[in-house]
């Protein structure tokens, strides 16, 4: 490959007789007939449906958002802390609380509440649509052998990629977020539900069977309660899936805190990091909470007697209580829908949150690191300069001046080699598709910025897990990080980085690396972790030194866990990679923000497809022999 | 029987249903019955591959046979064992009897009731009432009190609540647990466990009680424990019982017969005695050849006829007798000691037999040919009937 580029560089680039040339004009005309036929006087049943469901989502939305406010803000304090308190412990309740304490001192209030509704709609409907379809797939073999591809490949696109499409259907606004949403949201919620129920124990649901259980007796009596703890935990998942998405949603007309990360991307750096900070609290504290009541309420631990039941019911019913009168005395005294920005009193006027203060700072931080004569930006600039000089801009050369059937074939014959021939026919099939679609040098240039982003998460991952796997100490103290790292939203990891390496494609690519780096590091030290005791006792036996152990049995050993490692961060480095284009990455990323912002729905469109095609392509070529149970 | 307020009420509810099945008739007779794994299953039985071996028909087809032409009966109040290795079949013929399993050919009555033909509500019936399953990993559910565990046969019946757990705290006292009743099952000792899943079996009185390998997860000594709790039960109810184990002292210490598998279909069947004293082929005398015969073989089966003059005077023992039981009296006295059945003298064991008896060992009288260890042995006496029992 590389001799064909030194030899053939920039003389073959994708041949225009290949390239379907009006794609771009044709959607562009089907999306004009798309939006006639929506906004018709009688829209066909199609699109009449389409319609309801955007309808149902915004009215959802809407009751959320004037629920939390009816509750006035102390009431929605309350009440979230109070519940939590009651079912998942006072550490979980300290938590929330102090996550809306925070929210009420940035003044971030009102977009909190908004995107904690849009959240909630969305994570409504989507366990409304996947918690059924998991519970199928969890008693079905034939169906769950079925949906499984399914999943897979909806998790292999990058939500931003099917912003786009959504936006041509539902147009912009709340329900297309809670729409984007969903498709992201549902499949980890089908797929942890149907292994929650497939994990209870097969001897239980035999036993129920035995003794003459009708299968709604075995799935209420015994699988749902059995699996409990797992169908909290794929809440748990989805509210995550959702509020990373939510915030991306931003670009898409939903409102709250992700829109205010969009927009002041471009006008307000200071106000977009404030946002991104309350999003990053936001997550953890739903993260811990729901976590913290999916441990506490799993019967299978809680041991409650009828006498514990009768207390439970009347904690329960004092809790709902509590919430009702601190709810009606705020709303006797007065309290705002919202939290106010000042308190006042007959003499003074308090302001009531640190707001300006914190955006204050927030700047002084920002002009520290973007001043030449700073010390970190003494660290931060060569490192972004490094990265794309000697990495990023000649893996981009190679890929895109090399011939172009050379890369296809050296692609193709990498996914053959690697995983077999479907795979290598997929892979082949997906990058043609690219070319024809005309994308062919812009896509190159996101797959240089993917394989670089990849090759270091993995490099780097490989190490940290294989330490962490070494020595407990290390991995106790990576796991708070790793956690944390886990549920923080896509974009909020790259906005840091438009401040702190604000070279071109360098916030994109490392933003990636790290959003791909705790499940690289979790895979791998996993995998090197469960390696047979008895193969490690042995070579140890045979006077193996700990690192002779750690190269030659353990390692290679772990070598299905290490490919894992490298086929999800891949995927995960190209979701981050092209959100990237909001920030100036360039490539397939740029289009789509480009077809977002300007209505440019056929190079939206289009440049969608793409990463599409190329997710797919990645997706096949690192698969390696078997696919394992990714993410 | 009725020594205790618990048994009492285990019978009286027992009574009202059991009327319906006269004495003889078996509880389960099962014919034929065949379980092939894999694709065209079906189509396998009657033709010459389902005589293949089980490593040459999945090598030709693909298919696993797991239970072949199995036919058993088994009469009211008696203990069957199934005993056999991991992988003869026992299990999976055990869970083809409910249909737990699907078997692939073969017709099962229980009770009277044509199994095969039963539609699912008519199956449930079956398994609601008539049948229950104790198991070896207990399949207890985790979320519920042990009371509500034991309780969980009566409500799937649809029982209501104070009746059923009424019935669950009786049961509960009958095998030892009434304190537990509030406890949660991963707060018991597996033997503690497995009491419950005995509860709970016992809760539905059912006609016939399953025992998949229930024991095996336990500690010898709680297994122990256990089997002695299974004859008591047994003995107080009444209960017909079949009994999976691969072990085969649990099997002679419980079984009223025996059937051994082997690579799914049964090699022998018969009672404890008769498989020590003469197994049917090499794979049975292998299993049995590290028993102590002597615990096992009545005087039946060393006995000799008796010469004139022995037949009247001196110590008499019933011809049931185990050999090892005869030893103290054997030692007792200095004349032969007569067997006797129904009053009348049978014939003679003598000190010498009974020493045979206890040498007859297959590794103390072999020591040279390990080779041909499987031979099977006979016994000591080939004139006495094999089959004395019942």
């Amino acid at each position: 490959m590389l001799a064909a580029y030194f030899l053939l560089r920039g003389e073959f680039d994708w041949p225009t007789s290949l390239t379907w040339q009006e794609l771009s004009s044709r959607l562009d005309s089907a999306q004009g007939w798309l939006l006639d036929q929506r906004t018709a006087e009688h829209p066909n049943i199609i699109f009449a449906i389409l319609d309801g469901f955007r309808a149902l989502a915004e009215w959802l939305v809407t009751a959320f958002i004037n629920a939390l406010e009816w509750l006035t803000w102390v009431g929605t304090i309350a009440a979230s802390v109070l519940i939590v308190l009651r079912f998942g412990g006072w550490r979980a309740a300290l938590i929330v609380f102090g996550a809306f304490v925070s929210f009420a001192l940035m003044g971030l209030w009102e977009e909190s509440i908004q995107t904690l509704g849009l959240m909630s709609a969305a994570v409504l409907l989507s366990l409304a649509v996947g918690i059924p379809l998991g519970v199928l797939a969890g008693r079905s073999d034939r169906y769950y052998r079925s949906i499984t591809p399914v999943l897979d490949a909806m998790q292999i696109v990058p939500a931003f990629a099917y912003l786009m499409p959504v936006v041509i259907l539902f147009s912009v606004g709340p329900a297309a977020a809670v729409i984007c949403t969903m498709i992201y949201a549902i499949p980890p919620a089908v797929r942890i539900t149907a292994l929650g129920i497939r994990g209870v124990t097969p001897d239980s649901v035999e036993a129920a069977r035995a003794f003459g259980s009708t299968a709604a007796q075995t799935l209420f009596k015994v699988q749902l309660p059995l699996a409990r703890r797992q169908l909290l935990l794929s809440v748990n998942q989805t509210i995550m899936f959702a509020l990373s998405l939510v915030v991306i949603a931003g670009l898409i007309g939903g409102r709250g805190l992700g829109d205010v990360v969009t927009n002041g991307l471009y006008s307000n750096a200071a106000l977009a990091i404030l946002a991104g900070i309350a999003i990053v609290i936001m997550a953890i504290a739903l993260d811990r909470a729901t976590a913290a009541i999916a441990e506490r309420t799993d019967p299978t631990r809680q041991h409650l007697t009828d006498e514990g039941r009768r207390r439970a019911r009347i904690m329960t019913l004092a809790t709902l209580g509590a919430i009702l009168a601190i709810v009606l005395v705020a709303r006797a005294l007065g309290a705002d829908a919202l939290y106010p920005d000042e308190f006042e009193t007959s003499t003074t006027v308090f302001t009531a949150t640190i707001h300006d203060d914190l955006l204050r700072w927030i700047q002084s931080a920002l002009d520290y690191v973007q001043d030449p004569d700073s010390f970190i930006f003494g660290i931060t600039e060569p490192i972004g300069n490094f990265l794309l000089e000697y990495f990023l801009e000649p893996l981009r050369l190679v890929l895109v001046e090399t011939p172009w059937f050379v890369v296809l074939a050296g692609l193709t014959g990498m996914a053959f080699v690697l995983s077999g021939r479907r795979p290598a026919i997929t892979a082949f099939l997906m990058l043609a598709a690219i070319g024809v679609m005309g994308v062919w040098a812009v896509a190159m240039d996101t797959a240089s910025q993917v394989l670089v982003a990849t090759a270091l998460a993995v490099a780097i991952g490989i190490v940290i897990g294989v330490w962490a796997a070494e020595s407990p100490r290390v991995e106790r103290m990576l796991r708070p990080l790793l956690d944390t790292l886990q549920t923080l939203p896509q974009l909020v990891y790259i906005i840091p980085f438009i401040y702190l390496m604000p070279v071109s494609r360098i916030p994109g690519v490392v933003a990636s690396v790290l959003y791909a780096i705790p499940v690289v590091i979790r895979l791998v030290t996993s995998g090197v972790r469960n390696v047979s005791p008895a193969a490690v006792e042995a070579a140890s036996a045979f006077g193996a030194s700990r690192m002779q152990v750690l190269l030659k049995v353990k390692i290679p050993l772990a070598r299905e866990s290490i490919m894992l490692g490298v086929n999800q961060g891949i995927i995960m480095v190209l979701a981050v990679v092209v959100i990237g284009g909001l920030v100036g990455s360039g490539a397939l990323g740029d289009m789509v923000a480009r077809g977002l912002q300007r209505n440019e729905f056929g190079e939206g469109v289009v440049a969608s497809l793409a990463i599409l095609a190329l997710g797919i392509a990645l997706d096949r070529v690192t698969q390696g022999q078997r696919r394992v149970q990714p993410r | 029987m009725t020594d205790s307020d618990g048994i009492a009420a285990v019978e009286t509810i027992e009574q009202v249903p059991a009327a319906g099945v006269s004495n003889g008739e078996p509880v389960v007779r099962a014919e034929g019955i065949w379980k092939v794994f894999g694709p065209g299953a079906d189509k396998i039985i009657g033709t010459p591959d389902a005589e293949l071996s089980r490593s040459d028909l999945q090598r030709k087809t693909g298919c696993v046979i797991a239970v072949r032409d199995v036919s058993l009966e088994i009469k009211p109040g008696e203990v069957f064992v199934v005993m056999g290795l991991s992988g003869s079949g026992k299990s999976t013929l055990v869970r083809t009897l409910i249909r737990l399993i699907e078997p692939t050919a073969g017709n099962i009555t229980i009770t009277g009731r044509d199994v095969m033909q039963a539609d699912t509500g008519q199956l449930r019936e079956l398994r609601r009432h008539t049948v229950s399953m104790v198991f070896q990993h207990f399949g207890l559910l985790a979320h519920r009190r042990v009371i509500d565990n034991v309780a969980f046969g009566l409500e799937i019946q649809g029982m209501p609540k104070a009746e059923r757990l009424a019935r669950a705290s009786e049961v509960l006292t009958l095998v030892g647990l009434e304190d537990a009743a509030n406890q949660f099952p991963d707060q018991l000792s597996g033997g503690m466990q497995q009491r419950v899943g005995l509860a709970r079996a016992f809760a539905v009185d059912p006609k016939l009680m399953l025992y998949d390998e229930p024991f095996s997860a336990l500690d010898p000594l709680i297994r122990r424990d256990m089997q002695d709790e299974v004859c008591r039960l047994q003995i107080e109810t009444g209960k017909t019982m079949l009994f999976i184990t691969h072990d085969l002292p649990e099997a002679l210490r419980l079984g009223d017969r025996i059937a051994i598998m082997r690579d799914g279909a049964i090699v022998q069947l018969g009672t404890p005695e008769e498989l020590v004293g003469s197994p049917a082929d090499d794979y049975v005398a292998n299993f049995v050849r590290d028993i102590p015969r002597t615990h096992v073989l009545t005087l039946r089966w060393i006995m000799r006829d008796p010469k004139p003059g022995e037949e009247t005077g001196g110590p008499e023992l019933d011809v049931t007798t185990k050999v090892n039981d005869a030893v103290p009296m054997a030692a007792a006295t200095d004349g032969p000691v007569r067997a006797v059945e129904n009053g009348r003298c049978v014939g003679i064991v003598d000190r010498l037999s009974i020493l045979q008896a206890m040498a007859d060992r297959p590794e103390e009288t072999e020591p040279s040919a390990p080779g041909q260890g499987g031979r099977p042995r006979t016994p000591a006496d080939r004139s006495s009937p094999a089959g004395g029992s019942s």
